[in-house]
């Protein structure tokens, strides 16, 4: 029941390093959060200037994922989020008066600084995902009771998570300030925000998630949970694996390859059980990959975690 | 000699791309010990590396310059370099500063403009300025010419060219007319009329609050000059990078969505008419050599219900190593048809456990350079 927790947050932000499967993670959690009656948005950041191909769209079997929250599957929404989108939205809700906030749209020369600056890049994307967080239903309820985050690579996580603190020194009022002090009322507020770092059972991929872990707590960030990725399952019994040791031949042979991979997926579970700050869950390795990993990966996390089933899809 | 080590022995810049999580840095490393050991003073320029590899290139704390990897560590490790090592870690902090103080030659100016509060904020900032700063890093060293060879390990991104053209949005923006909105009012007697400077000066203060805008109209009309030159540098390096004695090298790893990355990132460096001269395939298993079975046969003679059990399982893995080796095979046979014909798809083996200490990397050098690991089409 690691899960569980996650899901009654408003706010999950999925990191981890490329090739761990984030993004398969990322989706089972929407798909799983969406079965336990949640009103579920998945989403990703683009990468600046480019249209570099989506992993999360093919997840759901698209393209791309539009700016705009998108139906793409039961009870799940995905979109993207972008720097200019973002910008938009900040734009307008700045300058109530419509002439202003028309004029400072068609601005080309304001759309340049807005992607220029190191930071607005971030500021951008925070701000649509302040946006989509305070959306709400015609009753009050929110738009979206489950956003989860496909994050990009360490350094980019780290940058979005570090953003409010670091520019807050620098504006200290104005629009900004209060959209970054919003911000982060949701995201480091443990209660509405947290973090789910991924990772595979290697001792490279153990080491750098670790770090990760602290980099985001030092960014006031909750880790909820360590997701051990592509766990091999270990089929022999103690008995066995004793009896094994008599029959393995000295040479080459198919079978010690992944043997040895099962020796070093111990280890690396013991050290992260060992040593991180949140709970870890253990994922298997699934045959497929692409869609069928997330179909396979959401019925493991129903199954074995629990999760969604007992969320109460009947609020 | 591959074409890999002939690179490692002509060019004046090699620039490791690729998604991440790939091993480029792993890669950056290895060739830059590959070069050394080929009698080149070579720098490889990483970008937030492991911390153990970082360890092992002794690069932990962010040094003001490249620190050459002691002659009797790359001993320790059975590494005989001629020529020498050095490894520097990108910090975007220390190339701002020191670029600040080469630009402005008065050194009370120069640290005026270092003590501005948005200048230490911005140069703190994590994404971004890696892109900002890597291309004036590897202005600098090029320029300096200390080094025969610069490797250059690019920033994590999901585009990793990105860095290419981070530079460029910089110069738009530079050019562009909102610029001088953001310097302060020199009575009218800028480009832009009264009216017009009043309306953007609205709009500016709205977005950014009052006293923001003020921070930062001093920002711009301090940082002005500077701003200008690293978009110049940029542009250079830009051209520099079409010439002859640079090569790209595109990282990947055997996964799917590593190949069609791969492909892309070839694409756009085509498109951006820059010299690709390789692809890196790592930890790939398509080279493991045929060997035999797990069967009956191992059994021993009076053998137990635990013992046929536990060679079941065995049996089951192996049948797995054998077909994760043919998807192997088959992703680097979709490779080699899908590269370009002058293209070279270099195969690196699974190190297990990866490569985080100088020896590994020694090992990884050694087996890059083996003509015998090239695929062409």
């Amino acid at each position: 029941m690691k899960l569980q927790p996650i899901l009654d947050r408003r706010v999950v932000l999925v990191s981890g390093k490329g090739g761990v499967g984030r993004t398969t993670v990322t989706a089972a959690l929407a798909r799983a959060a969406a079965a336990a009656g949640k009103r579920v948005l998945v989403a990703e950041i683009e990468e600046p200037a480019t249209q570099a191909q989506s992993t999360l769209a093919r997840m759901f079997g698209r393209e791309v994922l539009p700016v705009r929250p998108t139906l793409v599957a039961p009870g799940v929404h995905g979109c993207m989020l972008a720097t200019e989108e973002g910008t938009e939205q900040f734009l307008g809700d700045v300058f109530r008066v419509q002439t202003l906030a028309r004029l400072a749209l068609r601005n080309a020369a304001l759309r340049r600084l807005l992607h220029a600056g190191p930071s607005f890049h971030e500021m951008g994307i925070f701000y649509q995902l302040l946006h989509l967080v305070r959306q709400e239903l015609p009753d009050g309820r929110p738009r979206w009771d489950f956003l989860v985050l496909d994050m990009p690579a360490t350094g980019h996580t780290l940058a979005l998570t570090a953003l409010p603190d670091i520019l807050l020194r620098l504006v200290r009022r104005g629009p900004i300030a209060a959209a970054l002090r919003e911000g982060q009322g949701w995201l480091n507020d443990a209660r509405t925000g947290c973090a789910v770092v991924v990772t595979i059972p290697e001792p490279l991929p153990v080491t750098e998630s670790l770090e990760l872990v602290e980099g985001l707590q030092a960014t006031r960030m909750h880790v909820a949970a360590m997701v051990v990725n592509k766990v091999p399952e270990d089929p022999f019994s103690a008995e066995e694996r004793a009896a094994l040791d008599e029959l393995l031949p000295p040479g080459p042979l198919y079978g010690k390859e992944e043997l040895a991979r099962l020796e070093r997926t111990r280890v690396s579970l013991e050290r992260l059980r060992g040593a991180a700050r949140a709970p870890v869950l253990a994922v298997p390795q699934f045959l497929a990959d692409g869609q069928g990993a997330v179909e396979a990966m959401t019925a493991w996390f129903q199954a074995e975690e629990g999760l969604g089933l007992s969320g109460g899809g009947a609020r | 000699m591959s074409r890999l080590a002939a690179h490692i022995h002509d060019k004046r810049i090699v620039i490791c791309c690729g998604a991440g999580g790939v091993g480029k840095t792993t890669t950056s490393a290895a060739l830059a010990v590959a070069a050394a050991q080929d009698g080149r003073r070579v720098l490889v320029l990483t970008i937030d590396p492991s911390k153990r590899l970082a360890e092992a290139l002794g690069v932990t704390s962010n040094t003001p310059d490249p620190v050459r990897v002691r002659a009797d560590r790359e001993a320790d490790a059975g590494i005989q370099a001629p020529g020498a090592l050095s490894a520097w870690m990108l910090d975007p902090k220390l190339v701002s500063d020191a670029t600040v103080r080469r630009l402005v030659r008065d050194p009370k100016k120069a640290q005026e403009l270092l003590n501005n509060p948005i200048y230490q904020q911005v140069t703190q900032m994590i994404a971004g300025m890696q892109e900002y700063t890597a291309m004036e890093a590897l202005h600098g060293f090029v320029e300096r010419g200390e080094y025969d060879l610069v490797i250059l390990d690019t920033p994590p991104a999901r585009n990793a060219l990105n860095f290419l053209d981070a530079p460029r949005r910089l110069g738009e923006f530079l050019d562009g007319r909102i610029f001088q909105m953001l310097l302060p009012d020199r009575e009218g007697k800028g480009p832009l009329g009264g009216t017009t400077r009043m309306m953007a000066a609205k709009i500016l203060s709205g977005v950014f609050g009052d006293e923001f805008y003020t921070d930062l109209q001093v920002f711009f009309s301090a940082f002005h000059g500077i701003f200008a030159q690293l978009n110049g540098n940029a542009q250079k390096m830009r051209v520099r990078m079409q010439q002859d004695d640079v090569v790209f090298l595109l990282v990947t790893s055997p996964v799917r969505t590593a190949l069609d990355d791969a492909l892309y990132f070839e694409d756009r460096i085509r498109e951006l008419d820059l010299p690709l001269g390789g692809l890196i395939l790592n930890r790939s298993r398509h080279l493991a050599e045929a060997r035999p079975m797990p069967d009956s046969g191992l059994l021993p003679p009076r053998a137990t219900e635990t013992h046929r059990a536990a060679l079941a399982h065995l049996v089951v893995l192996a049948e797995r190593e054998r077909k994760h080796e043919a998807e192997h095979r088959e992703l680097l046979s979709t490779l080699v048809q899908n590269a370009p014909k002058d293209i070279e798809v270099l195969t690196v083996p699974e190190f297990p456990g990866g490569i985080d200490d100088l020896r590994g990397l020694g090992e990884l050098a050694r087996w890059m350079l083996d003509e015998t690991h090239a695929h062409k089409a």
